[in-house]
C-alpha cells in the first residue's frame, strides 16, 4: 500500500513536526487516501510499476523511481501486525541539527562528516521490538550491620549493631523493550533507550509513510533472555535500595521469581545515518522520539596531525615571542 | 568522475576554510606579537643610550695580582664591554695582593683603619672615584667595581656599587654577586670573574619576562597539545540513561514486608592518643650598605672574606 494525496495524487507522508499526514508537493494536510497496487507483486511499485528491491524483512521502503514510500501489507498484517508503536517525533531536519550539535566538538572528524549532502542520506526506520511484561515477587533475607562511632572525653566508642533484614515486595515490570531485528546491533539498541511510553499509540500504517520499516525477524523466545537479564538486574538493584541504610549487608537468601509474563509486538522509531570513510562504515543511530544519539565520530589522521601540529606551533611561537617581547620592554 | 572530483575539491576547500576559521585568533595573536617584537627592536635600535662619561679610562680589568692569563683578560674585557653596552653601567675588576689589615696596613700603606673590611671598602671606593668610572658621569656614575685581594690569609672580595647599581642593590644582591665569585675563585679565577659580571648584570636586568625558562616555552605547548589531542580523540558511544525503575509499574515496588530486627549489639572503647609539636622560623634583611667615600661620593657595597 501507499498513501496518495486526494488533491494532487502525490505520495503523502507522515510529518513528525506537524503530527499528521502531509503532502510535500501541494502542502495539503490530511488529504491522504490509501492506495493498493494493481498486481499485488511485492517487488513492483504500486504507484509507478518500477522494480523495487525488497529485502527479506523489509516492511516499508521507498521506490527508487518515483520516491513514493511503500508499505507492504503482508508484513504489517496478520501475525506481523504490531500492537503498538511510537510514531516519529523528530523530523530529519531536527535530527541533523542534533547530530551537528553533538559532534561539533569532535575536531578530528572528517570535514564532510556532518555535511548536508551526507546527512541527507539519513533514513528513518521503524525497528521491530518485543515488549515484555513481568509480574515478579522479590524476597530478601540477610544480616545488616550498622556502625556508630562517638567520642566522650579522651575515649572513643564504637557501637556495632547487627540486624535481621527481611524484604518481601511485588515488582511489576512493563514493556521491557528488546529489538527483534537481526540487522540492528543489540548494544546500540540498548543504549538508544529509553523511549517515553506516554506517546505509545495503536498501530496505524499511515505513521509508516515517509519511513523505512522492518517486520520482526527474531522470535520472541530467542531474545527474551535479554529482557529477563535486565529485569533481574533492576529487581536486584531495587532490592538493594530497600536496605541501603546499612554499613554492610550479608546475604542469606535472595529470590526473584516471575509469577506471570506477557509479550507484545511493536515498532519504535530510529534514525540511522551511515557515514563511509576510508572503506569503513560508521553507523549512527538517533532515537526518533527523544533524540538520543548513539555512535562515535570517525577519526581523520590528516586533520589530527594538522590541528595538533598547528596548535603546537602557534603555542610555541606565542610563548617564545612573548618571552622575547617582555625581555625587550 | 568529474562530479566526484568536484565534490572532493569542495570538501578540501571547506576543510581549509574550517582550519583557518579555527586558528584565526591564534594566527592573529602570533602575527601581532611578531610585529610588536620587530617594532620594538627597531625602536630600541633607534633610541640606544650612548655612553656620556668620557673622563674614565677604557680599561676595565686591572689584574695586579696576576691571576689571569692575557687571553683570559682579553676575553673578560670583551665580555664586559658587551654587557656594559646592554645594561648601561660600568663594570670594573681589580685584583691585587697586599695586606690590608692591622698596624702593617696603616703604617706601611697608609690605610686609615686596621680593619680588613673598612680598608677593602676604602680601596674599592677610592679606585672607582679616582678613575672617574660611571657610565653616565664621572662622579657617582652608574656601575660597580669588584676588588679582589689575593694576599695570603686576607683573601676576599669587596663589591663597590655606585649610581643606579647602588640604588638598586640590597645587601642580599651584593651577597649573591659575591657568592657567584666565591664559587669558582679558588679553582678558576677567570670563571669566577665572568660569574661576577653575569650575576651583576642579571640582577640589574629590569626587562620583564615570563615566569618560566626557555625550556618551559618548548615543553608547555607539548603538554597542552597532548591534552588537546586526548580530549579531542576520546569519545564515548553513549551513556546508558535508562533509570533502574524505568520499566517498573508505578515507578516503585509494592513492599509487602519490611522488617529490621535487632539481633545483637556490642560497644568497643579505646583511649585517644594526643600529640603536640611546635615550629618556628625567622629571617632578616638589610639595606645595600650605603656610605660615603673619602672623595665624598655615595657608594654601596659589601665584602666576603675567605
Amino acid at each position: 500500500m501507499y498513501f496518495r494525496c486526494k488533491n494532487c495524487g502525490a505520495n503523502v507522508i507522515y510529518s513528525p513536526e506537524r503530527h499528521g499526514m502531509y503532502c510535500p508537493y501541494c502542502e495539503s494536510e490530511g488529504s491522504d487516501e490509501r492506495a493498493e497496487g494493481q498486481t499485488g507483486a511485492l517487488t513492483l511499485c504500486p504507484n509507478c510499476g518500477g522494480e523495487v528491491s525488497v529485502e527479506e524483512h523489509t516492511s516499508a521502503t521507498q521506490c527508487p523511481y518515483c520516491d513514493s514510500f511503500l508499505i507492504f501489507n503482508e508484513r504489517v498484517e496478520g501475525e506481523y501486525t504490531p500492537r503498538m508503536m511510537i510514531p516519529f517525533q523528530m523530523g530529519k531536519e531536527t535530527c541533523k541539527k542534533s547530530l551537528r550539535e553533538k559532534f561539533k566538538s569532535c575536531r578530528f572528524a572528517p570535514t564532510d562528516f556532518l555535511s548536508e549532502a551526507r546527512l541527507n542520506a539519513m533514513q528513518g526506520i521503524y525497528v521491530p521490538y518485543w515488549f515484555y511484561d513481568y509480574k515478579t515477587v522479590c524476597q530478601f533475607h540477610g544480616e545488616g550491620t550498622k556502625i556508630r562511632v562517638w567520642r566522650s572525653g579522651d575515649r572513643e566508642y564504637t557501637e556495632t549493631s547487627v540486624y535481621d533484614v527481611r524484604r518481601d515486595m511485588d515488582l511489576d515490570f512493563e514493556k521491557i523493550p528488546v529489538d527483534a531485528s537481526i540487522q540492528m546491533p543489540d548494544d546500540v539498541m540498548d543504549l538508544i533507550a529509553p523511549f517515553q511510553y506516554g506517546q505509545m499509540v495503536g498501530f496505524k500504517p499511515e505513521f509508516m509513510s515517509g519511513f523505512y520499516g522492518e517486520k520482526y525477524n527474531m522470535p520472541s523466545a530467542e531474545v527474551e533472555n535479554r529482557a529477563r537479564t535486565l529485569m533481574k538486574q533492576d529487581a536486584t538493584k531495587l532490592l538493594r535500595e530497600s536496605y541501603a541504610g546499612y554499613s554492610s549487608v550479608r546475604t542469606l537468601r535472595e529470590d526473584i521469581s516471575v509469577q506471570g509474563s506477557k509479550t507484545t509486538y511493536g515498532l519504535l522509531p530510529v534514525w540511522k545515518y551511515i557515514y563511509r570513510y576510508k572503506e569503513q562504515d560508521y553507523p549512527f543511530y538517533v532515537n526518533g522520539q527523544t533524540g538520543k544519539i548513539v555512535g562515535t565520530a570517525p577519526f581523520s589522521k590528516a586533520k589530527f596531525l594538522a590541528y595538533t601540529g598547528t596548535l603546537w606551533a602557534c603555542l610555541t611561537a606565542f610563548l617564545a615571542l612573548l618571552q622575547i617581547l617582555l625581555g625587550m620592554i | 568522475m568529474d562530479e566526484k572530483h568536484s565534490m572532493e575539491e569542495d570538501v578540501k576547500k571547506e576543510a581549509r576554510r574550517q582550519y583557518l576559521r579555527y586558528f584565526r585568533f591564534w594566527f592573529l595573536a602570533v602575527a601581532v606579537l611578531a610585529i610588536a617584537c620587530i617594532a620594538l627592536k627597531l625602536s630600541q635600535g633607534a633610541r640606544e643610550v650612548p655612553r656620556t662619561n668620557s673622563e674614565a679610562p677604557t680599561e676595565r680589568v686591572y689584574d695586579y695580582a696576576n691571576v689571569l692569563t692575557d687571553a683570559e683578560e682579553a676575553d673578560l674585557r670583551e665580555y664586559i664591554a658587551q654587557m656594559e653596552k646592554k645594561h648601561r653601567i660600568d663594570i670594573v675588576l681589580v685584583t691585587f695582593s697586599q695586606s690590608v689589615e692591622g698596624e702593617e696596613a696603616r703604617e706601611k700603606y697608609g690605610l686609615r683603619s686596621a680593619s680588613w673590611e673598612q680598608n677593602m671598602q676604602d680601596l674599592a671606593d677610592d679606585f672607582w672615584d679616582e678613575h672617574k668610572f660611571g657610565y653616565n658621569k664621572g662622579f657617582e656614575g652608574d656601575g660597580a667595581l669588584l676588588l679582589h685581594n689575593w694576599y695570603e690569609g686576607q683573601n676576599g672580595e669587596h663589591l663597590s656599587t655606585s649610581g643606579s647599581v647602588e640604588h638598586k642593590f640590597s645587601l642580599r644582591d651584593i651577597d649573591e654577586v659575591l657568592y657567584a665569585v666565591d664559587e669558582y675563585y679558588d679553582t678558576n679565577p677567570y670563571k669566577a670573574y665572568r660569574a661576577y659580571v653575569k650575576e651583576l648584570c642579571r640582577r640589574m636586568d629590569t626587562s620583564l619576562s615570563l615566569p618560566f625558562s626557555w625550556g618551559f616555552v618548548v615543553i608547555l605547548p607539548i603538554i597542552i597539545v597532548l591534552f588537546y589531542a586526548l580530549i579531542g580523540a576520546v569519545q564515548k558511544k553513549a551513556e546508558n540513561t535508562v533509570a533502574v525503575n524505568a520499566y517498573v509499574e508505578g515507578g516503585r515496588p509494592q513492599m509487602r514486608n519490611k522488617t529490621d530486627g535487632l539481633l545483637r549489639k556490642n560497644v568497643v572503647t579505646r583511649k585517644i592518643e594526643t600529640s603536640s609539636g611546635s615550629r618556628g622560623g625567622g629571617g632578616s634583611s638589610g639595606g645595600g650598605g650605603h656610605h660615603t667615600s673619602s672623595g665624598g661620593a655615595s657608594h654601596g657595597g659589601g665584602s666576603h672574606r675567605h
